[in-house]
């Protein structure tokens, strides 16, 4: 039988890794007491962080891998063909309103929307739906409410959000094909599927292949939510938290830190609303609006996972102009309503 | 590596996490790294995980082979990676080897102690007010100070608390704060709050002691803001409770 190993590439971050592994190691028993002992102290609080990021992040990230796996199975492509519209506009409207039916946070619709893009989701559409999803979805419309309440707050979270979507998805409709903006052309896209497809299979042949679809994802992406979590997790360790904060006030400096803060902190959308309550009272309308907004499109674990998926220019795009238009929007509120 | 090989491994990997997460939440031990109200999340992870190892395990033994139309001698797994396999046991290595500590006083000195918590109204707020001054934890105090409302009328009630001791740079020889990590939803939102406290011995105690404060309250300016001090009576030191962090 010949054997496949594509992700022989993929082996010199593990010898990096080994290798980061032992040099810690020797380090920490040639240093003083002290040192090693101050070491030990942020090795368990890196510990309880990137556990608690990953424990979090996980079955939200299975959640996206189980709606892509089911999306290869069940939707075929010419019913998604037949369905989405051809001009800009509509096909960006509806992508910004697809979470609504496909409740996936950051992790989970970055495979879902590589998947929908090789059943020939047109592109406008799909990064409509990478960017509005983690916050159009009814999880995280109802944890906002939960947490600011029916008010501005969540009014100006789901337009601010579907504003920058709709607009992106509008400046991406100038690549006309997905494979384009995929880092692996479309045609022979190494997506995990299982090959044939055998006529009349039943419908527990098809879960149970949805399921394969999915772990093989799940695998891939996981990796990216480790590594994400990890560096999220050095940061908070090492970096003090309180000189961001203290360094974030004025009109200016405190959008920027509250989307810095958006960045390091790689929470999951459908709580991050909950944190931000936490900001309430320090932080201007204007700065929290865009921590919820910047948040969920951009941060550590999703800006790696982009990078699996994307090519880098739209990875670029994809980064930049969400950071602008939320910066702007967070500086406009500032001086509108401080 | 042949498909078999490569199926029973990510088979392997994947019931080495669900256990994980299932030791945890059975040992009480995920509320170090997460806010329990988001436990239900972590058993649906494990149902989940428990499917996909189903399907793994249970394959048709690779039927799709004899399928004629197509001119594949074998199921040809793409994503096929070794590394994938490792990374995804990494925090499983993380949490076996790394004991499993709560965020104490060390992890407070990069994060700062909040003396007025920016805490607005929640549920749970109206608690915070009515329950007896004795049954108040840290955060009920520092809420009250915070709200806004008139607080003279808790002035002079005897609180009783626990945290942990924190030595901070803006307080006197004769001062520490009494701390504890408020988590919302996990560990990477965790922030520390503190109450001042008063104690002529204050210099004896070590940092990141957990202690049992008791005391009458009074009212104190700090970096221009009205907080909570305790007069400490007696400060006793206790074990670290069970449940370290407290939950908004």
């Amino acid at each position: 039988m010949e054997i496949h190993i594509h992700g022989r590439r993929l082996s010199r971050p593990l010898i990096w890794l080994i290798l980061l592994v032992v040099l810690g190691a020797v380090l920490f028993s040639i240093v003083p007491l002290t040192v090693s002992l101050w070491l030990w102290q942020k090795l368990a609080i890196f510990a309880t962080v990137f556990l608690g990021i990953f424990i979090e992040a996980v079955p939200f990230l299975l959640m996206g891998t189980l709606a892509s796996g089911l999306v290869e199975v069940f939707l075929s492509q010419e019913w998604i063909t037949r369905i989405s519209p051809q001009r800009t506009l509509p096909a960006a409207v509806l992508g910004s309103l697809l979470g609504l039916v496909f409740p996936v946070c950051e992790c989970g619709v970055i495979p879902l929307t590589r998947r929908l893009f090789r059943k020939g989701l047109p592109v406008s559409t799909g990064i409509a739906f990478l960017l509005a999803a983690p916050v159009i979805n009814p999880i995280v419309i109802f944890s906002t409410a939960a947490a600011f309440g029916r008010g501005r707050m969540l009014a100006w979270r789901l337009g601010l959000t579907l504003i920058i979507a709709i607009t992106i998805g509008i400046v991406f409709s100038a690549q006309r094909n997905a494979s384009d903006i995929l880092r692996q052309p479309l045609f022979e896209v190494e997506l995990p599927v299982v090959n044939a497809q055998p006529k009349g299979e039943a419908f527990g042949e098809k879960l149970s292949r949805a399921l394969i679809v999915s772990t093989d994802e799940f695998f891939e992406m996981g990796r990216y939510l480790i590594m994400g979590a990890s560096l999220a997790a050095i940061m908070q360790t090492f970096i003090p938290q309180t000189s961001l904060l203290a360094v974030g006030s004025g009109p200016l400096l405190s959008v920027i830190a509250m989307m810095t803060l958006a960045v390091v902190l790689s929470i999951c959308s459908t709580v991050d609303a909950f944190v931000a309550l936490g900001f309430v009272g320090t932080f201007s309308f204007g700065s929290i609006l865009s921590f919820l907004v910047f948040g969920p499109m951009v941060d550590i674990k999703s800006m790696l996972m982009y990078l699996q998926v994307f090519r880098r220019r739209p990875v670029f795009y994809l980064v930049l102009l969400p950071l602008l238009i939320s910066l702007l929007a967070g500086i406009t509120f500032n001086y509108l309503s401080p | 590596m042949s498909n078999k090989l490569y199926r029973s491994l990510q088979a392997f990997v994947l019931l080495t996490i669900a256990l994980f997460l299932a030791v945890k939440l059975m040992s009480g031990k995920l509320d170090l790294y997460i806010n329990l109200r988001f436990a239900p999340l972590t058993v649906f992870a494990i149902i989940v995980l428990a499917l996909m190892i189903y399907a793994l395990v249970r394959r048709p033994k690779d039927k799709f082979h004899q399928d004629e139309h197509h001119d594949h001698q074998h199921e040809h797994i793409h994503s096929m990676s070794f590394s994938a396999l490792v990374f995804l046991l990494i925090p499983i290595l993380i949490g076996v080897l790394i004991p499993a500590r709560p965020l104490d006083a060390a992890a407070a000195s990069t994060r700062g102690v909040n003396v007025s918590a920016p805490i607005v109204s929640s549920a749970s707020q109206t608690l915070s007010f009515e329950s007896a001054a004795d049954q108040r934890n840290v955060l009920d105090w520092i809420r009250i100070f915070k709200s806004g409302t008139d607080v003279t009328t808790y002035l002079g009630e005897t609180a009783n608390v626990i945290g942990f001791v924190y030595k901070d740079q803006r307080l006197a020889e004769n001062q520490f704060l009494v701390s504890r990590f408020v988590i919302t939803c996990c560990a990477a939102d965790g922030f520390a709050i503190g109450i001042v406290v008063n104690w002529d011995q204050a210099s004896t105690l070590d940092e990141n002691t957990w202690v049992n404060v008791k005391g009458a309250v009074k009212s104190y300016q700090l970096e221009d803001q009205p907080v909570p001090l305790i007069e400490a009576d007696s400060v006793e030191i206790v074990e670290e409770p069970p449940q370290p962090y407290l939950f908004p």
